[in-house]
């Protein structure tokens, strides 16, 4: 309004600087971006080269930044000298159960919580200070208590372990995806007969299926990134990945930087598959621990 | 509950069995360790003198806040690392926040990249950054000596305060992406009719963002903040390859000292009772992130 009492030169004139305004503060955004990209993107580009390069690259100045003829020599190196492809199976094989065995043992207890309000809210704080609590705590009784059962160095140790620790996450998140499904549906096949848990089952999972994906991709994640337990309960013969890429550290700063960004770059694949197929859940995901084992 | 037919009317058991799988699990791999736990934070169980043990009372936890200069130096140790982390991850994580509000095009995909870090574990953050550190081949030292600004094979580890530093610069890296994340969410949750009622009103860019986004996002923001100081405080696999706790014991954290003293020493009772101490620390935090949580939902209410 008050720009139109005005002279129509001082008009134009104006609309002219706020357009360069406009694109000066559009150009200095995207370098800012840009800038973030590099710092935050850039080590994954490093390890990326590095595991492909050639081991006389490694001593070449000045450096060898992207390798001229790429090799997989170092991923062959870390399957077969280092027992690479044995510990990525051991890594797969106990997420994989214990994102199932999470699922469904943490369904119908969302279940309870969402339709029936089941413990009041008082459930829910409960399973909220467990995601809480420092995995450490846990660690002396469980590895005495594996000791003594004989658990130590097996897949069900790790895998009962870790499907327990997920719960409390898992029916976080099931909680909400169940709030938001009709319960009109459900009654609808109770009328017809159905029992309770078979509506569950027939019913409600094939519609809230893609919320249990989602639960089931950040279960592996978290059971796929966690050290502590991994470290402290397995044994040679069912090493996960990370314990495995910890045991290139023993050179010194300077190590096998073939075989050590080669195991680098099959530890981080699940997460950049994740970060990409999850991206609407990260910041709930993230934010109740969706990620720390 | 909207109203059922009687039919539907639910068994008072039925809650209950849908509940009660997890919750004996939960009873039985968390709660009971957890008892037993503080059971053996009263002995003197110590696995490298042998399987006996006795009752000594409180005698483990004097010992931990008395007397351990080595895990009261680990508190130390932690609050140094968590302090300057936690300012930088904030103050990052906003500006790449603002800067993608702002972004017309390729917003999705940008953030989805940037977030990547986040999902990626402790260990393998540690491990990349430990290669770029890397004294002969790392990235860092190579660049350096490209780029003219570095003449010597740098040991970015050979200090205590160089260690924290590098330490600190990792764990940004890992974890500025969730800063960024929870406070663009809370930056698009702002209604954008503020900001054209302000700009209507002749408010400069600062002035909209002194006192409209920055008012509205203070909750998200302690939000955040609070979620990463009681991560943070369980700091173990980024320390665990980074740095193994040196030089020294300086970049040792609460939670890396505890497993040093049960699995290269084997003092299990006294290990069970610094992760009792632990445990207290982040009940505390909890309840303070709890807290803030009601007051939110009462104001929004």
């Amino acid at each position: 309004m008050a720009i139109a009492i005005e002279r129509p030169r001082v008009v134009a004139r104006r609309a002219k600087r706020y357009r360069v305004q406009r694109g000066l503060a559009h150009l200095l955004t995207y370098l800012g971006l840009a800038a973030a990209l590099v710092f935050f993107l850039g080590p994954f580009f490093w390890i990326v080269t590095t595991s492909l390069k050639g081991n006389e690259d490694f001593f070449a100045f000045p450096p060898v930044w992207i390798p001229p003829d790429p090799s997989l020599a170092h991923y062959v190196a870390l399957f077969t000298r280092s027992s690479g492809a044995r510990y990525f199976t051991n890594s797969l094989v106990i997420s994989s159960l214990s994102m199932l065995a999470a699922l469904v043992v943490s369904l119908p207890t969302a279940y309870a919580i969402a339709r029936w309000r089941f413990g009041g809210g008082l459930l829910s704080a409960f399973l909220l200070v467990l995601r809480m609590l420092p995995a450490i705590a846990l660690i002396i009784p469980i590895y005495i208590m594996c000791k003594m059962l004989g658990l130590t160095n097996s897949y069900l140790g790790l895998v009962a372990l870790y499907t327990v620790v997920y719960i409390p996450f898992a029916v976080w998140l099931l909680v909400g995806f169940l709030r938001d499904f009709p319960v009109e549906i459900e009654e609808a096949a109770m009328i017809d007969g159905c029992s309770r848990l078979r509506a569950l089952v027939q019913v409600v999972v094939p519609i809230i299926a893609p919320g249990m994906a989602v639960v089931a991709l950040f279960a592996f994640i978290a059971t796929w990134n966690e050290f502590l337990f991994a470290i402290v309960l397995t044994g040679i013969e069912t090493k996960t990945m990370m314990v495995l890429v910890t045991s290139f550290t023993t050179g010194g700063t300077d190590m096998f930087y073939g075989e050590a960004s080669a195991s680098v770059v099959l530890g981080v694949l699940p997460a950049f598959a994740v970060a990409f197929m999850l991206q609407r859940y990260l910041v709930k995901g993230l934010a109740l621990g969706g990620t720390k084992g | 509950m909207r109203g059922l037919p009687i039919a539907l009317k639910r068994k008072q058991w039925e809650p209950l069995a849908f509940a009660a799988p997890s919750l004996a699990l939960i009873a039985l791999v968390i709660l009971f360790p957890l008892a037993y736990s503080f059971y053996l934070s009263l002995q003197n169980f110590d696995l490298s003198v042998g399987p006996e043990y006795e009752f000594v009372g409180g005698k483990n936890y004097v010992e931990a806040l008395v007397n351990d200069q080595r895990f009261l130096g680990s508190v130390w140790n932690t609050a140094i690392i968590i302090a300057p982390s936690l300012a930088v991850e904030l103050l990052l994580g906003l500006g790449i926040a603002l800067l993608l509000s702002r972004a017309t095009r390729g917003r999705p995909i940008i953030t989805a990249l940037l977030a990547i870090p986040a999902m990626v574990s402790p260990v393998m953050a540690a491990m990349a950054w430990r290669m770029m550190f890397g004294v002969k081949f790392g990235a860092i030292n190579n660049l350096g000596r490209q780029l003219g600004l570095l003449d010597v094979y740098f040991d970015w580890f050979a200090t205590p305060w160089l260690s924290i530093v590098s330490v600190v610069l990792v764990e940004v890296w890992h974890n500025t992406p969730f800063m960024m994340l929870v406070l663009l969410a809370g930056i698009q949750s702002i209604p954008q009719e503020l900001y054209e009622a302000a700009r209507a009103d002749g408010a400069s860019p600062w002035q909209r963002f002194w006192s409209i986004t920055l008012p509205l996002l203070k909750f998200t923001m302690v939000v955040g903040v609070m979620i990463r100081l009681i991560d943070l405080t369980k700091l173990f696999g980024l320390i665990f390859v980074l740095t193994y706790g040196g030089p020294g014991s300086s970049t040792e954290t609460v939670a890396f000292d505890t497993y040093l003293v049960g699995f290269k020493d084997f003092r299990m009772s006294y290990a069970a009772a610094l992760s009792y101490v632990i445990v207290g620390g982040v009940l505390v935090l909890t309840l303070v992130f709890l807290w803030i949580q009601r007051m939110r939902e009462a104001r929004a209410a």
